[in-house]
């Protein structure tokens, strides 16, 4: 592991508006985030952890406070300019996994390296599949996929433009316990393999504690569970 | 730029894109074959009116034609030809008859043909060429009158003429309604030799010309500035107010079904959009996560929307052209003439639509897609940046200016746009409030029913949106519908199978007892009789025409030439009283002459009668319908002021054919009666009311079948949602006949509500269109309560419980994991 730091968020706030008037969701957030470390958010339902996710990843746009990626301050950039970090830093996993319907698995495991021009985008994504046990399912469009098999190809799609960090939302919220465990082994392992960052929300605590660490969100504030 | 292709192929690959790319092909398609169809029948007519006017264009004038008019002709490289017009007496043998002659020049007729026979009073056949030199055709009744038969020599003037055909119709004789002394054509190359035109002749000299429709529409604009009293320019609408206000009104009833195929195409267009939109926001936001930028998906949204409206367009083009060809060839058989090739430039309205198709509907909602937040992935409620009333306003707007584009005008998209914002906000106003009736009466309900009414409510805004779709496409259909129906039975009204088709002139008073009999014995009907004086308008308001129209220069008809007045008692058939007072001693004038010298009750005319100055107010205006082929007249005036005047009498009269022989024989004891044939207009009057009838009945027909797809891709736009709901509740144990029946009362409540409102909205719309576009009379259309409400049932529970059959049919669990 590096002293690198990928992400730091200082005196990070966030409020929406709602019906009811303004929420803060979350208070002041102070965290750094090292290189390579895996990191686990845990929290009750609503505690902000999914938000938190959303704003590290530069989704979307925090009310004050900021939020450095390798050093970039994406609080001060455009969607234009977020997005290219995105495609060169981060890679996603999601908890209803967000294929795209209308492609097949290949396909949208190719997408992130043909949006970088990536002219090996199809071996590349072949390699990831195979990696990922689905070799035999690269022309399945993901309604004819199981949900571990979906995930799988998401994960797959998520390393496929090999990023620096990687966010997880949930990623086993939707899988049986079989299935979530072949997800946890990949994600650490090519966590490992490629030297990526994790974050990762998830109120699962085995889960949490496989991580180098874990932040506990609670009320919109953020603490350092001590292991 | 490969990835992009790539991208649109996968799309295309899903089907999301080919929702869009058909409603693109319909919309340009529909508009193209109806845009094209139209211009062929509107040639075709033109076709046909000139063959009245034996030319495209003529100009007639008292002198003789100047050089710099044939001059300019030939430097627009038109077809001409000439025709002098006089009449004088004709000699045969030991008698003589006051004839009106013909002198044509080789080239004519340019449009139409001579009808000539070799027998008296036969019926006629085909002839383009005009009379040999030496060589005259007399009408049938001429030839009775001076006792000839074919071969017989004719005197007229110096010359001398042999009687080679029987002339039965001349091309252009329905151009001077009062040159009604019997025929004869000469070849104009005998003209000179009959030595009977000299100064101060009464002469008509014709000038046709035949070209293409820029060279004459530059001709027209050339001369125009030059005309002097006497001059007229002549095009074939104006050859006969019946064939123009028939083509006219037809040309409106066409102009509205197209206009309503491209409220129709804007409609889907704007639905295949939204459906393409919400299938593509999750997408759109999973690409902006992985890196794609705003700008990359600006850029190949545009990319892909630019490729699928060449795509759509040409496609839509290439079926537009095919549908008005099976439309021509299906109608073929039906038309007594062929339809002339439609123009080729015409294809660029189909492009306009798929462009402004493109820009307003689609191109909107796309970019706005771009706006999804990329953290939509994570919370699926987080909402799109969006103006709505941009949206919505740059649809409005492309829809209007289509309809401009497709009617060059304003009035009817005005009418049209205004309409359907009244009929939102009715639907509005109705379907909130049917709907909430419906979830207060079926509130904790569980019969399909129940659910079915509370399902109403329940997707508020998509169900009055569609509601709005039902209700616009069964009005639409509904006012074509009617108006169609009250077009053809309005033409088949006025022109009954015993319209008079001769006119009866010159009759003294004394003659006619002995022609009421003579027409009782044969049995054949005629109008009133009107008394007919001679008479000119010299000064309005004490203001003499001569200063008012110097140098005669575009002179109203009214007093550009004598008028045949006439006195009556009470209204005649055809006519209606405006304003005023017909009975009051003063003068009663017809609307359209009023408007042209702007003079209205209360104003004076001063009339010239054979010398004698008469004064009277304006106290009546009249409405007049010149085509129930009845006498009438400009002017009406009281009859103290006439009835010393020495009058002759007018009548028209319907003539059987197979008595028309007799009837000629008959009327030949009365030498100075003068008799003019109208049958011909009148038949062809009612070839062409036979072949509109049958165009706008297959133009509906179209309309209707695009009117169809539009409700199918309406009905699909909420499918998702409601398969998701069916699929939810027999998971939860629903029986099959409980989702049925909830789909069935949703379709059919959505069906009644839209086919209510349609028909207030098309008897509203019907009304007006009546009333200010077609000029017929406004009646109330009871059909449409009841035909409204049904097919909105029909048709919308039809589509509906078939669009929707996948929810009953398929296993729930399969139908959840396709959502």
């Amino acid at each position: 592991m590096s002293n690198r730091t990928a992400i730091k968020v200082s005196n990070l706030t966030h409020t929406v508006t709602s019906n009811t008037g303004n929420l803060t969701i979350l208070k002041g957030i102070n965290m750094e985030i090292l290189e390579s470390q895996s990191v686990a958010i845990v929290g009750a339902s609503g505690s902000g952890k999914s938000t938190l996710l959303g704003l590290l990843a530069g989704l979307d746009i925090n009310t004050s406070g900021d939020i450095f990626v390798y050093d970039q301050a994406f609080s001060a950039l455009s969607e234009e300019k977020r997005a290219i970090i995105r495609g060169q830093y981060v890679g996603f996993v999601f908890q209803s996994f967000h294929l795209l319907p209308s492609l097949q698995a290949i396909e949208n495991v190719m997408l992130p390296a043909e949006l970088k021009g990536d002219k090996d985008a199809r071996q590349k994504a072949e390699a990831l599949l195979q990696k990922v046990g689905l070799s035999h399912r690269l022309t399945h469009y993901p309604n004819q996929l199981s949900g571990g098999e979906q995930q799988r190809v998401a994960i797959a799609r998520a390393f496929a433009s090999q990023p620096k960090i990687l966010f997880a939302d949930e990623p086993t919220g939707n899988l049986d316990e079989e299935n979530g465990k072949l997800i946890i082994d990949l994600l650490f392992d090519l966590n490992q393999s490629q030297g990526t960052t994790l974050v990762m929300v998830t109120h699962d605590n085995e889960l949490a504690k496989l991580c180098d660490r874990q932040l506990i969100m609670s009320s919109g504030q953020l603490t350092e569970k001590s292991l | 730029m490969m990835f992009i292709f790539r991208l649109m192929v996968r799309d295309f690959r899903s089907g999301d894109l080919l929702t869009l790319l058909a409603a693109l092909v319909i919309s340009v398609g529909t508009v193209t074959s109806i845009g094209l169809f139209i211009d062929r029948l509107q040639l075709s007519f033109e076709e046909q009116s000139a063959n009245l006017l034996a030319a495209d264009r003529l100009v007639r004038s008292d002198e003789n034609i100047p050089l710099d008019w044939i001059q300019k002709a030939d430097d627009l490289s038109l077809e001409q030809a000439q025709r002098t017009s006089f009449t004088t007496m004709m000699f045969a043998k030991d008698s003589l008859q006051l004839a009106q002659i013909s002198a044509v020049t080789d080239s004519y007729p340019l449009r139409g043909a001579y009808l000539v026979d070799q027998t008296l009073f036969g019926q006629g056949q085909q002839w383009t060429q005009p009379p040999a030199v030496g060589d005259v055709w007399l009408s049938s009744r001429l030839a009775s009158m001076l006792g000839v038969s074919i071969g017989d020599q004719v005197e007229i003037g110096e010359a001398e003429f042999n009687v080679s055909k029987f002339l039965v119709r001349d091309p252009g004789s329905t151009t001077s309604a009062f040159a009604i002394s019997p025929r004869a054509v000469i070849n104009h190359k005998d003209l000179a030799k009959t030595q009977v035109i000299i100064p101060g002749s009464r002469v008509r000299y014709s000038l046709l010309l035949a070209g293409n429709r820029e060279a004459l529409q530059e001709y027209g604009d050339w001369l125009a500035p030059q005309l002097v009293d006497g001059q007229r320019w002549r095009t074939p609408s104006q050859s006969s107010e019946r064939v123009g206000n028939t083509i006219s009104r037809a040309e409106s009833f066409l102009l509205l079904a197209g206009t309503l195929a491209v409220v129709m195409s804007g409609i889907a267009m704007a639905l295949a959009s939204a459906r393409f939109v919400k299938r593509h926001l999750m997408q759109v936001a999973i690409l902006k996560t992985i890196g794609a930028t705003p700008k990359f998906l600006s850029w190949a949204f545009l990319q892909q929307l630019s490729l699928l409206f060449c795509v759509g367009t040409l496609i839509g083009l290439a079926i537009g052209w095919g549908i008005q060809e099976i439309i021509a060839s299906l109608l073929s058989g039906l038309m007594s003439t062929e339809l002339p090739p439609p123009s080729i430039n015409r294809l660029w309205l189909g492009v306009a639509t798929g462009l402004v198709s493109m820009l307003a509907f689609c191109l909107p909602l796309v970019m706005r897609l771009i706006k999804i937040s990329p953290l939509s992935v994570l919370q699926p409620s987080a909402k799109i940046e969006q103006n709505t009333a941009i949206i919505y306003g740059l649809g409005f707007a492309g829809m209007y200016a289509l309809m401009c584009i497709y009617t060059k005008g304003f009035l009817l998209p005005s009418v049209m746009t205004l309409s359907i914002v009244g009929i939102g906000l009715i639907v509005g106003l109705i379907g909130v409030g049917a709907f909430k009736l419906g979830r207060r009466l079926t509130s904790g309900a569980t019969s399909g029913w129940q659910i079915g009414l509370a399902s109403l409510y329940r997707r508020l805004m998509p169900n009055l949106f569609q509601l709005l779709v039902f209700t616009l496409i069964i009005m639409l259909t509904l006012i074509l519908i009617g108006v169609q129906s009250s077009l053809i039975s309005d033409w088949q009204k006025q022109l009954p199978e015993d319209a008079p088709n001769h006119y009866i002139f010159n009759v003294q008073s004394n003659q006619i007892d002995a022609i009421n009999q003579t027409s009782q014995a044969l049995q054949i009907p005629h109008s009133d009789w009107y008394p007919m004086v001679r008479g000119r308008v010299i000064k309005i308001n004490d203001e003499n025409v001569d200063d008012l129209y110097p140098e005669g220069r575009n002179e109203p008809e009214l007093v550009d030439r004598e008028l045949n007045l006439t006195w009556s008692d009470q209204l005649g058939q055809g006519n209606t009283l405006l304003e005023g007072d017909f009975s009051a001693e003063g003068l009663s004038i017809e609307q359209r002459v009023a408007q042209e010298v702007g003079v209205s009750i209360g104003d004076t005319l001063t009339i010239n009668i054979g010398g004698n100055i008469i004064t009277l107010p304006i106290t009546s205006v009249r409405e007049v319908d010149w085509g129930t082929m009845q006498p009438n007249f400009y002017l009406i005036l009281p009859k103290q002021a006439l009835q010393d005047y020495p009058a002759n009498f007018v009548s028209s009269l319907f003539v059987d054919d197979d008595k028309a022989q007799n009837f000629y024989k008959g009327m030949s004891n009365y030498p100075t009666v003068s008799i003019l044939n109208v049958g011909d207009i009148l038949k062809q009057i009612q070839t062409i009311i036979g072949q509109l009838s049958q165009a706008i009945q297959l133009v509906l027909l179209c309309i209707l079948c695009a009117g169809g797809l539009v409700l199918l891709a309406s009905v699909r736009s909420t499918l998702e949602e409601r398969l998701e709901e069916g699929a939810l509740l027999r998971v939860l144990g629903a029986k099959s006949s409980l989702v049925r029946q909830s789909i069935f009362v949703e379709f059919g409540a959505l069906g009644f509500f839209s086919g209510v409102i349609s028909a207030l909205g098309a008897e509203l719309c019907l009304y007006g269109l009546q009333v200010y576009v077609f000029n017929t009379q406004a009646n109330w259309h009871p059909s449409l309560w009841l035909f409204g409400p049904l097919i909105g049932v029909c048709v919308i529970l039809t589509i509906g419980v078939f669009a929707s059959r996948k929810v009953l049919n398929v296993p729930p669990m399969h139908l959840l994991r396709d959502l």
